[in-house]
């Protein structure tokens, strides 16, 4: 069911809570349970028999872990721990990989060898990357004994939460579980006021800020799938307007996800923090889907730098440290490591070459981010300066890099991509209205040597396009975000206020009229626009 | 090995990492303590520590050590 559906607003959401609020006058046991079967209910809506896929999944996951938690309590079984961790981590991963990417290995296989194997197509249960991902983190979890114990209640609620069930954030037990055993199960209005307030705030990210811009976006990527040349200023509006389109998409839903969370009294933790602020693309990851960049650095990327090192350390070499670093030692403790993660990051999004290169050029991004910090602790020792100088450049430059790699992510096709990507250079020309052609034609004179000038296209549209896009950078990029305005409240796990603007200080929400009606006000233009088949575009994964 | 034997040992490794001799970990010390004990030296230092005691740390634990004094309680167990 999707959280911008008229079923899931009034009729889901109202009936879960109420249920909640009333079992909870009976029995803890009862509401928590309400939760779980409403849960499955969400699920469900769209395949009933999604249910049928993933429940054995979670059945089998559930004893993996209750017998990891009986291994691990034993030093002396600890191997057969171990082994037991493994066996699950490759359950899952062959889980996911059936569903997600046998389609993709076939045509892979195809493509190299020329074959023409043909595969039925398997419909992908919904949410089985991110279901997949949180098992397996609970396994290492649990093996590790960062959890001792759990009942199946409690795991239940752990994998089945419906704020977070199908697009993260990714959660931890540790971090879910003491909350569920802390709430009260009782109507709660301050809950219920800032969880309600973040949940309309992300349903007009999503319906109105994400899916209005996408208007314009959409055709652009629809034509350059189809084989059209597009030009210079359309290929921007399609790369920084997805990039913004993908932003307010993803934020809002996950600002839904938080907000649903804290009706029933739970915090989820922070996913967003204005990425698009950023002034590096180490900053950007550590702003983007944090909670994904939280797994991928414990799990994979952590794991692999300290075993390297161990390598590196006992044949004497020596590692990274203190901004100092080796060519041999950069490249396998810094470059290896990042370029593998972020490959996998690539693959987790979607089974498609499209997906592997935006992950692997992300990972090109970060390894010269990261031999970029070496260089300047050298060269730049003004450490003031080089702030002031470099954070607009950088800032800058991080735009563009996620802008220019969007295009990939959005991108059906590698023909429609590197069509983008050249227009985006310029060498598909540039294509002007005529009431604009007309009124620069000294500019165009001077131009036409150096790129092709073409009239055409609705003036209109290219105005429309642009205000649409300008408004969301000025939203994106120097407003307060949702969290930021809930700030009073801990609207998330995780969230630590930062200085704010004077702007940013004139719009922190509280519960008062004012407000009420501040967001009735975007609420309006939200439901009108209900209805429509808008899935959010992370629901994919 | 005495907590404080461990804590002299482990002030020596990080000196000699930061370059910096002057250094003095405490129980409570935290990484946000010392200067440039950032990502990368902390993995240098748990492999050092390593090397210099014979054990071996497990991924899980070197994710969730907060404190030096966390360390220490796990050097301890695993000399033990």
């Amino acid at each position: 069911m999707l959280f911008n559906s008229y079923e899931f607003i009034f009729a889901f959401l109202p009936i879960a809570l109420a249920g909640f609020f009333l079992l909870g006058r009976v029995s803890r046991g009862l509401a928590l349970g309400w939760i779980i079967a409403a849960s499955i209910f969400f699920y469900a809506w769209w395949r009933p028999v999604n249910v049928l896929i993933i429940g054995p999944s979670i059945l089998i996951n559930y004893a993996i872990a209750r017998s990891l938690v009986v291994l691990s309590v034993d030093k002396t079984r600890a191997q057969w721990a171990r082994a037991l961790l493994i066996v699950g981590i490759v359950f899952n991963v062959c889980f996911l990989g059936y569903f997600k990417y046998l389609n993709f290995l076939t045509t892979a296989v195809n493509d190299l060898t020329g074959t023409t194997f043909v595969l039925e197509r398997i419909v992908l249960p919904l949410g089985i990357s991110f279901i997949t991902f949180q098992k397996i983190a609970f396994l290492i979890d649990v093996q590790a004994r960062r959890v001792q114990s759990f009942s199946f209640r409690d795991y239940c609620l752990f994998v089945l939460f419906f704020p977070q069930l199908i697009a993260g954030p990714i959660v931890h037990f540790r971090e879910m579980m003491p909350q569920f055993h802390q709430v009260t199960c009782r109507f709660n209005k301050d809950n219920l006021a800032v969880g309600l307030t973040l949940f309309l705030f992300g349903l007009f990210k999503k319906v109105v800020l994400a899916d209005g811009v996408a208007e314009h976006v959409t055709p652009i990527f629809d034509q350059s799938s189809a084989g059209v040349a597009i030009p210079l200023i359309q290929s921007w509006i399609a790369a920084v307007g997805f990039t913004l389109q993908i932003y307010f998409d993803f934020s809002g839903y996950t600002d839904m996800a938080l907000g649903l969370g804290r009706c029933f009294g739970v915090r989820l933790p922070l996913n967003f923090d204005s990425p698009l602020k950023a002034s590096s693309i180490i900053d950007f990851w550590l702003r983007w889907h944090m909670t994904l960049t939280r797994f991928l650095t414990a799990y994979i990327y952590n794991p692999l730098v300290l075993a390297l090192t161990r390598r590196r350390f006992a044949k004497g070499l020596p590692g990274v440290a203190g901004g100092k670093a080796s060519l041999g030692a950069f490249l396998q403790l810094i470059a290896g490591p990042t370029l593998l993660t972020m490959f996998i990051s690539g693959m987790w999004h979607g089974a498609g070459y499209l997906f592997v290169a935006w992950g692997v050029l992300h990972g090109i991004y970060l390894t010269i981010n990261h031999a970029w910090r070496i260089l300047v602790a050298r060269l730049w020792t003004d450490k003031d300066r080089y702030e002031r100088v470099m954070e607009p450049v950088g800032f800058v430059l991080t735009f563009l890099c996620v802008a220019v790699a969007m295009v990939l992510f959005r991108s059906r096709t590698a023909a429609g991509a590197s069509e983008l990507l050249q227009g985006m250079v310029g060498m598909n020309g540039v294509s002007l209205p005529s009431q604009i052609y007309d009124r620069i034609d000294s500019l165009t004179t001077l131009l036409e040597p150096l790129i092709d000038i073409a009239v055409g296209g609705s003036a209109t549209e290219l105005a429309t396009a642009v205000i649409w896009i300008g408004a969301l950078l000025v939203i994106a990029v120097a407003a307060p975000n949702s969290l930021q305005i809930m700030s009073r409240f801990e609207p998330a796990l995780g969230f630590k206020v930062r200085p704010l603007s004077k702007l940013g200080r004139a719009v922190i929400w509280r519960p008062a009229l004012q407000w009420a009606l501040a967001t009735a006000a975007i609420v309006v233009p939200a439901v009108m626009r209900l209805g429509g088949k808008a899935e959010f575009l992370y629901w994919q994964f | 090995m005495s907590e404080q034997a461990l804590l002299s040992l482990f002030s020596r490794i990080l000196g000699e990492l930061l370059g910096d001799p002057s250094i003095q970990l405490r129980k409570e010390t935290t990484r946000a303590d010392v200067p440039d004990w950032d990502s990368f030296n902390y993995v240098n230092f748990i492999v050092a520590v390593e090397m210099e005691l014979g054990i071996r740390f497990s991924v899980a634990d070197v994710e969730s050590f907060e404190t030096v004094g966390d360390i220490v309680t796990e050097a301890r167990a695993l000399l033990a």
